[in-house]
């Protein structure tokens, strides 16, 4: 079976990030990025339904000559082979869909892996519109019924289960009350969620292998893409910062403190 | 001497000669200032003091020896040998209120500060600069560059850097007396006789209080490359080592832990190790590529000549803290899951293999099913030897029996030309061993100087040498 799995570059946690002071972005001097955790996920996942199944894992990603830097790691970690749509500048969650539909119809694969959301703007979009322009099932928020540390996590046994017949996928999803079993046709789109399993270390021959592997290169013109923002982002800015705690002498001015000015009790 | 037993002229004199937040006896504070990162001793100081000034130490010292107040000098107090402990109603300094920062020479990259400065915000101060004061470890937050000096701090950039000693071009000391005396300046050169700058880096505050200091400054290392190696045994990890240090990389750490470690780090803060099969001995490498082309040469190259048997490379700063917590976390989970008796030692590089191979004949023969975990910065010939309690003893006996072993351990370090605490220090907690890397006529010498510039014993004593 074929799987396209997405690698978005998104900010690296371990970098302090800023918003500029005049709220247009955020400071990009001096910031690390890495792969976008839930697609790193996902790519973990479709290593595990390839060497299930058999077939190949397709790793995409949209943005400049720097985001090669995300499918060589995904490739590392052993994708067969990577696309890269170039683009630079913004692009709103209607085009990365509508981007991700072309080389989706171009690749024809039996499913289509993305993270729930990217860390950076957490936005939740560009699965379920990708979906929606397919015209194929979707299941969000695929997670594991097994534990983190159960057996099956440490035998990396996939926990998307392709059925027999090849022509439908069972996904158990994080709802608010439970957990949702769905069994989708295939093709079908999927979006990852934390604890759908642990991705695996890119081991050193891995790394060597990656570099040699090929990168195709698109364009959003190519593609016959539309990239115009229809959404702008109008301003960015911090949270405001938390208030220093204070102490209190007896338990009295707490509660004190909690009814009146907290408003909590 | 018990707490509040400062002598009534030295408290008045304190109290019209100094501004009146100059002095604290409040418990609390007492408590937090008497005692650094070990627990071993209870902290008993009869007050604080805290100075702005030079000028101010200089006077607090000058009254303190004429009234013979013993004084505990503090920065961050983050030791590990309780050389900042204040146990026995001593007089403690804190040079807290002393962190200024000059600005950076760029020509001489140079950097003033006073001895308060925390490592982490003179770390800061010179990054916009494009240069750093390579002293860095975990507690660089909260220690103070007084303190870095004093005890002529390690940690984990030694491989590249040096020690402490090789980062600071002057000093501005104040003696027992409370005479100030200016060493070296900002001067690279300054072939004059004997460098009495170094006889107080690494004092532990026994012969001087430090309250300025001229730092040397680098330039910041570019892209860090962090990776993880699995090899089987202690010779692997030092044939590793000979191999990394030919290659095109600049290294900035070489790090070894044992399975043993790795499976307490495991078990406690649940990490996961990147190898499928687990292996004898890990490295922890961090390195600058001077030629990319090349390390990946020589990286293709461990599996082929089985230098290695399994490695990883980060992808990412996020997966770099995640490979370094392995090692970082070793330290913590060794006590979290058991009850560890430590030692800090240092050997001639070239003695690891054959000293690894007697200790554990050493252990094996004399306590046997004894858990020892090795780990530490191998690239330095710094070991951390853990020795774990076994379930079925019960503390007391363990202790006796650790005490033994230490002596026994120590020996084999003699034997081998090592040191007993090779970052540590000597403070409280290691006195006791000091004669089996120092020799009598060199602990006499010590003596002498101690002596000859704190003359009334009132500078941290009984640190370092018994009193």
């Amino acid at each position: 079976m074929k799987i396209l799995v997405t690698a978005k570059r998104v900010e690296d946690p371990e970098s302090k990030i800023k918003v500029k002071p005049d709220g247009s972005g955020i400071v990009q001097e001096g910031l690390k990025y890495k792969i976008n955790p839930f697609d790193e996920i996902g790519v973990e996942e479709g290593l595990r339904l390839a060497a299930k199944h058999g077939g190949e894992v397709v790793v995409v990603s949209i943005g400049g000559k720097e985001v090669q830097e995300q499918l060589r790691h995904a490739l590392a970690m052993g994708a067969h082979r990577a696309v890269w749509v170039n683009h630079t500048g913004t692009l709103d969650q209607l085009a990365l869909a509508g981007l991700l539909q072309k080389v989706a119809e171009k690749e024809k694969p039996d499913m289509v892996i993305l993270g729930k959301q990217s860390i950076d703007d957490d936005q939740n979009q560009v699965g379920q519109y990708l979906a929606e322009f397919l015209g194929w099932s979707q299941a969000t928020f695929a997670s594991k019924v097994e534990s983190l540390e159960s057996e099956q996590e440490k035998n990396k046994v996939p926990a998307l289960q392709v059925g027999a017949d090849g022509k439908t996928v069972r996904v158990v999803r994080e709802v608010d009350n439970g957990l949702a079993t769905l069994e989708c046709a295939l093709p079908a789109v999927v979006t990852t969620d934390l604890r759908l399993n642990l991705p695996r270390y890119a081991s050193l021959p891995g790394i060597m292998k990656a570099k040699s592997k090929p990168i195709e290169e698109l364009t959003p013109e190519k593609l016959g893409v539309d990239v115009t923002p229809k959404i702008q982002v109008l301003k960015m800015s911090s949270p405001p910062p938390r208030k220093a705690g204070i102490k209190v002498p007896d338990v009295a001015t707490l509660v004190d403190k909690l009814r009146n000015e907290a408003k909590a009790v | 001497m018990s707490t509040a037993a400062l002598p009534d002229a030295f408290l008045r004199a304190i109290a019209e000669g100094f501004p009146p937040d100059f002095l604290t006896r409040e418990p609390s504070e007492l408590a937090e200032y008497g005692r650094d990162w070990t627990r071993v001793y209870t902290p008993a100081p009869a007050a604080v003091a805290f100075p702005r000034t030079t000028e101010e130490v200089a006077r607090l010292l000058a009254l303190c020896d004429a009234h013979r107040v013993p004084v505990v000098p503090s920065g961050g107090r983050t030791g590990l040998a309780a050389g900042a402990v204040a146990a026995r109603g001593e007089l403690v300094l804190s040079l807290r209120r002393m962190s200024r920062m000059e600005p950076v020479d760029l020509l001489g990259n140079t950097v003033r500060v006073q001895a308060g400065a925390v490592t982490e915000a003179v770390h800061q101060h010179c990054a916009q600069h494009g240069l750093t004061w390579p002293v860095d470890f975990a507690s660089k937050g909260s220690s103070h560059v007084g303190g870095n000096i004093a005890t002529n701090a390690g940690g984990v950039k030694v491989i590249r850097y040096g020690l402490t000693r090789q980062w600071v071009l002057g000093l501005q000391v104040v003696t027992a007396r409370g005479q100030v005396l200016e060493l070296n300046g900002a001067l690279e050169k300054n072939n004059t006789g004997v460098d009495l700058r170094q006889l107080f880096i690494g004092s532990e505050g026994t012969l001087g209080i430090i309250t300025e200091a001229t730092l040397k400054l680098t330039r910041l290392p570019g892209k860090q490359d962090v990776f993880l190696f699995a090899v089987p045994d202690v010779a692997a990890v030092l044939r590793l080592f000979r191999d990394a240090r030919q290659a095109p990389l600049l290294l900035s750490a070489y790090e070894f832990f044992t399975e043993r470690c790795l499976a307490r780090v495991q078990r406690h803060r649940k990490l996961r190790s990147p190898f499928e099969a687990p292996s004898g001995c890990y490295v922890l490498m961090e390195a600058e590529a001077t030629d990319a082309a090349a390390v990946e040469a020589w990286l293709g190259s461990l599996f082929e000549r089985g230098l290695v048997t399994d490695g990883t490379q980060a992808q990412s700063a996020s997966q770099a803290s995640e490979l370094w917590a392995l090692r970082e976390s070793i330290s913590e989970s060794l006590s979290a899951t058991g009850l560890p008796h430590k030692n800090d030692i240092a050997l001639p590089i070239a003695a690891l293999e054959a000293f690894c191979v007697e200790l554990e004949q050493f252990f094996g023969a004399r306590y046997p099913g004894w858990e020892i975990c090795l780990f530490g910065h191998i690239g330095d010939g710094n070991l951390h030897v853990n020795v774990m309690k076994p379930d079925a003893m019960d503390k007391a006996e363990f202790l006796a029996h650790t005490k033994q072993a230490d002596h026994d351990i120590f020996a084999l370090v003699r034997k081998y030309r090592g040191s007993i605490s090779a970052e540590h220090g000597i403070g409280l907690l290691k006195k006791d061993y000091l004669s089996y890397t120092r020799a009598p006529e060199e602990l006499e010498l010590l003596r002498a100087l101690k002596r000859a510039l704190d003359p009334n014993a009132i500078l941290n004593p009984g640190k370092i040498l018994a009193p």
